[in-house]
């Protein structure tokens, strides 16, 4: 039993309020991620959980207990921080030791924990070396076997891999997947990279102004996201967003700004009345030849990934749109394009930004 | 070629330039030092001397003052300095505790003493120890002391007087390189042993006392420096005597009174001067072999 819950969790600094009210479940052995641009509050709610942050209101359980005057060391957690945080003057072996001499572990106990955590994040050689004879990779490794030693229940990241090169970054995301496989316990991880956040989670909770703008699997935050936030934030390239305003009773978004195109949309349960703004949002990906719809737009740049072909397309007063174009290799700047969609994947958003279904 | 006498033209300006500071610093420093070493191997009394070779020396090893003057000193240093470290190390973290109120009233408080003028304040030392000062008031009204304690009059708590005023005097002077210190340490290191479960005595001991040993080991060297050659409150305390029967004298104060005050040998004084010398270099020596950064076999 180690799964959290969250009710009404708050959190003021004087006057400021940074944490407006976040109420979530995270089940045993899950893989959360914590996701949101700067400022939106997602360290803060994880230092909350820790404990190193005091809950100003609401309630923090971990495993079914409350904890919100619980000691940090008594949560059963475990922390990784952005800047590893480890102690320069112990060894590799100490770093990771030093936390269980405190907790009354033996010394050949501790010796065997090391040597096991050592195993599984394969440090063997590095054992007798300071923090500052290792690369960027390797003190990750040992911050993340300082944790595991103590065995926590829930293990906490903190931007964990934010100060590392990009290939390093890739290379280490599926290092704490694995990790996460062998350990078996519950990881709450927060990060402002959307790309980790989909690869990592099960659940990805999405924080915005310090409350909860969604939360679900990285597949339907991506699929069906509930509002502009979310469907912007999740999906590289980002989503295009186009205003325009519902007509013909509701079956299709006439675009002002681009050339007063109409696109069909797909029925909405809601039934918008004619007249009404919206922003219509469409992936990059959701361009595909032999839609049933399509916009007349004029290219202006193209970018070869070589798997894949980004044409950025505008028409009229109207946004430049991203497409992917399924590697057109042929296409070129300054061409005209129909670029085809099925209207079933247009998302329509009202002038609050919440999805309209 | 042009080059060369280019290069050797900045040459000769350069050395043009601190000529001046070159050559203050040998009048005033460098022959000073040269010459009371040569005086150190002179014996006589005023001008009037000659070359004595190891004369001096073997006069201090049969000099009861001299002997007693180096006991002082060591005492004090002994004493003072560790305790000065430490309450200095326990200050510097209790005022980095960002939660502590009124911090930067404290550090000013405890950081003032050394920016204070040591006449004022040898001043009001002497008053507040003297036989009905605040402090024997003070500990007689608590009951601590049934009658006033004879702060100057007695060779043990002269001792501790002096001990006492340069503590004072110094600790926040220090307090203040570890604050430094401490200000750069990565905040998430001692998160990260909090939520180990290391107890703060431990964060205290473990962690901060090895992160500071570079800046201890400085403070340690330059405290024992400043014991070593302890002079002005000595002086000030006890109107140049050292006493009671020389109890606080201390190696500077010896030394001054061989040259100024009696009959004058200067070639004597200048012998315990470089006894100084010797003392301070050895304890550095020991002090930096201390602190070494010794690793682990691999």
């Amino acid at each position: 039993m180690s799964g959290l819950k969250l009710r009404g969790v708050r959190k003021s600094f004087g006057a400021i309020e940074v944490i407006k009210g976040v109420d979530l479940d995270i089940e045993s052995k899950e893989f959360v991620v914590f996701v949101g641009p700067s400022g939106c509050g997602k360290s803060t709610l994880l230092r909350m959980i820790a404990g190193l942050e005091p809950i100003t209101a609401g309630d923090l359980e971990i495993g079914g207990a409350r904890m919100n005057d619980v000691d940090p060391s008594k949560r059963g957690i475990a922390m990784v921080f952005q800047t590893y945080a480890l102690y320069p003057h112990m060894t590799v072996r100490e770093n990771m030791g030093f936390a269980l001499r405190f907790a009354g572990v033996a010394k050949p106990e501790i010796a065997r924990q090391v040597d096991e955590a050592a195993r599984i994040l394969e440090l063997g050689p590095l054992m007798n070396r300071r923090p500052k004879e290792l690369s960027g990779g390797q003190r990750q490794r040992v911050a993340i076997g300082r944790a595991i030693v103590r065995h926590p229940q829930v293990f906490l990241f903190d931007e964990p891999l934010s100060n590392l090169d990009a290939e390093l970054r890739v290379h280490m995301r599926i290092e704490l997947a694995r990790l996460h496989k062998e350990l078996a316990t519950t990881i709450i991880y927060v990060t402002h990279d959307q790309v980790e956040a989909m690869t990592l989670a099960d659940k990805i909770v999405v924080l915005r102004d310090g409350s909860v703008a969604q939360v679900g699997t990285p597949l339907q935050l991506y699929d069906d996201p509930d509002n502009l936030f979310v469907a912007g934030f999740i999906g590289s390239p980002k989503m295009n967003f186009l205003s325009g305003v519902v007509a013909a009773g509701g079956s299709t978004v006439r675009l002002p700004d681009y050339g007063d195109q109409s696109i069909p949309v797909a029925a909405l349960r809601s039934r918008p009345a004619d007249g009404t703004p919206v922003t219509v949002g469409l992936r990059p990906d959701h361009f595909k030849r032999g839609g049933a719809a399509h916009l007349d737009l004029n290219v202006e740049l193209i970018e070869h990934l070589g798997s894949e072909t980004y044409a950025y397309a505008r028409f009229g007063k109207g946004e430049v749109l991203t497409i992917a174009t399924q590697n057109d290799r042929d296409l070129k700047a300054g061409a005209r394009l129909a670029a085809h969609f099925d209207p079933a994947s247009a998302l329509l958003f009202d002038a609050a930004g919440q999805r309209i279904r | 070629m042009a080059q060369a006498n280019l290069s050797r033209n900045e040459r000769i300006s350069g050395w043009v330039f601190i000529a001046p500071a070159l050559v203050l610093l040998g009048v005033f420093m460098i022959y000073p030092i040269i010459w009371s070493l040569w005086m150190s191997f002179q014996v006589g009394k005023g001008m009037n001397f000659s070359f004595g070779g190891f004369t001096n020396i073997i006069r201090m090893t049969k000099d009861p003052v001299f002997i007693r003057a180096l006991t002082n000193t060591l005492i004090f240093l002994v004493v003072q300095v560790p305790i000065m470290i430490f309450l200095a190390l326990v200050f510097a973290n209790a005022l980095n505790d960002p939660s502590l109120r009124f911090r930067a009233l404290f550090r000013t408080a405890i950081f003032l003493p050394c920016v204070t003028s040591l006449i004022a304040y040898s001043t009001l030392f002497k008053s507040m120890f003297a036989g009905d000062g605040v402090i024997n008031k003070a500990l007689l009204a608590v009951h601590i002391i049934a009658e006033p304690i004879a702060w100057f009059a007695d060779p043990f708590w002269a001792k501790v007087v002096i001990i006492l005023a340069i503590t004072w005097r110094w600790t926040g002077y220090n307090m203040v390189f570890y604050l430094a210190a401490m200000q750069n340490i990565d905040r998430s290191i001692y998160e990260a042993a909090r939520i180990d479960g290391v107890p703060a005595w431990a964060r205290f001991r473990y962690l901060t006392i090895p992160m500071l040993k570079p800046v201890i080991l400085f403070t340690t060297v330059i405290s024992t420096i400043g014991t070593l050659q302890l002079f002005d409150e000595v002086y000030n305390f006890t109107a140049g005597t050292g006493g009671p029967s020389d109890s606080t004298l201390t190696l500077s104060l010896y030394i001054y009174n061989l040259t100024f005050k009696f009959m004058p040998s200067f070639g004597y004084a200048a012998t315990v001067s470089w006894v100084i010398v010797v003392i301070v270099g050895i304890l550095s020596f020991l002090q930096f072999l201390v602190a070494r950064d010794r690793r682990p076999a691999a």
